[in-house]
């Protein structure tokens, strides 16, 4: 039986949440996956909401786009409203932005509330990171990817200005992750 | 043999592509080194990539004015001897029409690459669609060929576009990649082969370029610059080029020509998968990103214990009718899905004596599994 993660990041435009999917789907790849990710964002390029779906799996996928999500990042209320009830139930996941969202309380989901903007402003000194501490916290919440895949995928895919600071945001989100899960 | 194996320019092993960017990189494996285009979502990644890669393996990029002046160069191109190819969307591709017609009659083998969007007109950019199939076949007045593929995923992006230019260098014949908004952004696991196998146009010094007495039809293609006496008009021509305008021997062996050298060779061009289909009383045919949906429902519903299977159609043009028509004796009903108002279920039902039910789409959405479930169920 093929085995398949379903995890969707969501988010208003602006916020990295395409380039947190690419980041994830090529970790993957690395990791030997079978990996299919989408996107989806409004005309607009900021403020409108943005998703960004990657489905892991052991073996070919047949339907390339999610079906129902193992794991949702909402970075921010619009998208956890819209988003919070299409997480499986028991076994799912949702990791939402501590400063941005208020979760319900009635969903049989387990939730993770991740600092993340915060963190971003004052330890990391730049909010645009709040994406790739969100990966960390992501990665060391359910080892959806291996830290040596994430880690190359960055260099990959991020500019070698902004590099050293995407790897410290990726460290910072595994602190916070390790902190919440335990 | 013009057919050999070439080492892939690209290095062996996984990426993880977007549809438009495997495309581009399947064109250059291929021996693709001659690119000119005009930008337009939701295919404008692969025109992107090849303006890079390009540069890398030495070929050349233009952007052109239009899409008229695209596929334009890309015809010149091929005739001073390279592969050549252009990408575009529903309106870039209507503009081309006539000179896709024109590489038909001249026998121009090029490559262009249709990420269908949501029309018609300029319709919804960035929405999906798969409404310019029948356009493929009958864009352009008069009878004539093309070969038109449909891939389901980023790794038939680059396998169906090194084909697509194998296709149309074997048959001399305009070929046609007829991707989807949903593939072509679709970003997946590729695996590239360390050697890739590449045709090239026939040659022969001192031959005629457009006739030849062989069974294949497909005569050898001279280049500009290469010392042969050439002339390309898109009026009907004898074996050398020479304008015939009123001479209808000329014309009928022509026009018979460049349709039998396809029809022909239908068996070879055609390729289908079958799925699931060995006891099947209800059959699924469909193409493109539909079919990924319609694998999904089909297994479903196997484990629900419906006698379902599902018939996918890699090449649209010329059409698979054969392999149609023997599914069709097999089961009691087709069931068609497509993004446009059952552009293929009208192919289909010409080939088939069983019910043949459309079901179409025209949201600017891809057609979401539950949906084609529930259908399903009903049938």
């Amino acid at each position: 039986m093929t085995e398949i993660k379903q995890v969707r990041l969501s988010g208003f435009g602006g916020q990295g949440v395409v380039l947190a999917g690419l980041l994830l789907g090529q970790a993957g790849v690395f990791d030997g996956k079978d990996i299919s990710g989408s996107n989806s964002y409004g005309a607009q390029a900021r403020g409108s909401g943005c998703k960004s779906e990657i489905v892991f799996s052991d073996g070919p996928v047949d339907f390339p786009h999610l079906t129902i999500a193992d794991i949702l990042i909402a970075m921010s209320q619009g998208a956890y409203n819209t988003y919070c009830t299409d997480v499986r139930e028991e076994s799912g996941l949702i990791l939402y932005d501590q400063g941005f969202v208020t979760p319900k309380d009635n969903l049989k989901v387990k939730h993770l509330g991740i600092p993340a903007t915060e963190v971003s402003v004052k330890r990391l000194k730049n909010r645009q990171v709040s994406n790739i501490v969100f990966v960390g916290a992501l990665i060391e919440a359910t080892r959806i990817v291996s830290p040596g895949a994430i880690r190359k995928a960055i260099s990959m895919h991020v500019s070698e200005r902004f590099r050293p600071l995407n790897l410290k945001a990726l460290r910072v989100g595994m602190e916070l992750g390790r902190e919440f899960n335990g | 043999m013009p057919f050999r194996w070439v080492k892939s320019p690209f290095p062996k092993g996984t990426y993880y592509f977007s549809g438009n960017e495997a495309a581009a990189e399947g064109a250059i494996a291929a021996g693709c080194r001659f690119y000119a285009g005009y930008p337009i979502t939701p295919s404008s990644e692969l025109m992107e990539r090849m303006a890079v890669r390009l540069k890398e393996v030495g070929g050349v990029f233009i952007q052109m004015e239009d899409e008229i002046a695209s596929i334009s160069a890309v015809i010149g191109a091929s005739w001073a001897g390279a592969k050549a190819m252009t990408a575009t969307s529903g309106p870039g591709f209507s503009l081309m029409q006539e000179s896709i017609g024109y590489a038909a009659f001249t026998e121009t083998p090029g490559v262009i690459v249709d990420v269908q969007r949501a029309g018609p007109c300029t319709g919804q950019a960035t929405k999906v669609g798969s409404g310019d199939i029948m356009q493929a076949k009958w864009g352009s007045h008069g009878d004539y060929q093309v070969i038109a593929l449909s891939p389901w995923s980023s790794q038939e992006m680059y396998d169906l576009t090194l084909r697509a230019f194998n296709l149309s260098e074997q048959y001399r014949v305009p070929a046609m990649v007829m991707a989807d908004e949903a593939i072509g952004h679709l970003r997946e696991t590729i695996r590239v082969a360390p050697k890739v196998e590449v045709w090239d146009r026939k040659k022969k010094r001192g031959t005629a370029s457009f006739d030849i007495k062989e069974e294949d039809g497909v005569p050898p293609m001279a280049a500009f610059g290469e010392g042969e006496r050439l002339s390309v008009t898109g009026s009907t021509h004898d074996a050398y080029g020479f304008r015939k305008t009123d001479d209808p021997e000329v014309h009928a062996r022509l026009v018979g020509r460049i349709n039998k050298k396809i029809l022909n060779h239908k068996r070879s061009i055609i390729e289908t998968e079958d799925y699931l289909l060995e006891d099947a009383e209800i059959a699924v045919i469909a193409y493109g990103f539909t079919a990924r949906t319609s694998l999904y429902a089909v297994k479903r519903l196997r484990k629900e214990g419906k006698n379902i299977g599902m018939l996918r159609l890699k090449t649209l043009w010329p059409f698979p009718d054969e392999r149609v028509a023997e599914v069709g004796k097999k089961v009691n009903r087709i069931m068609v899905p497509e993004m446009n108002l059952g552009q293929v279920a009208g192919e289909i039902k010409k080939c088939v004596p069983c019910d043949v039910i459309s079901l179409t789409q025209t949201n600017g959405e891809v057609i979401e599994p539950e949906f084609l479930i529930e259908t399903l169920k009903k049938i």
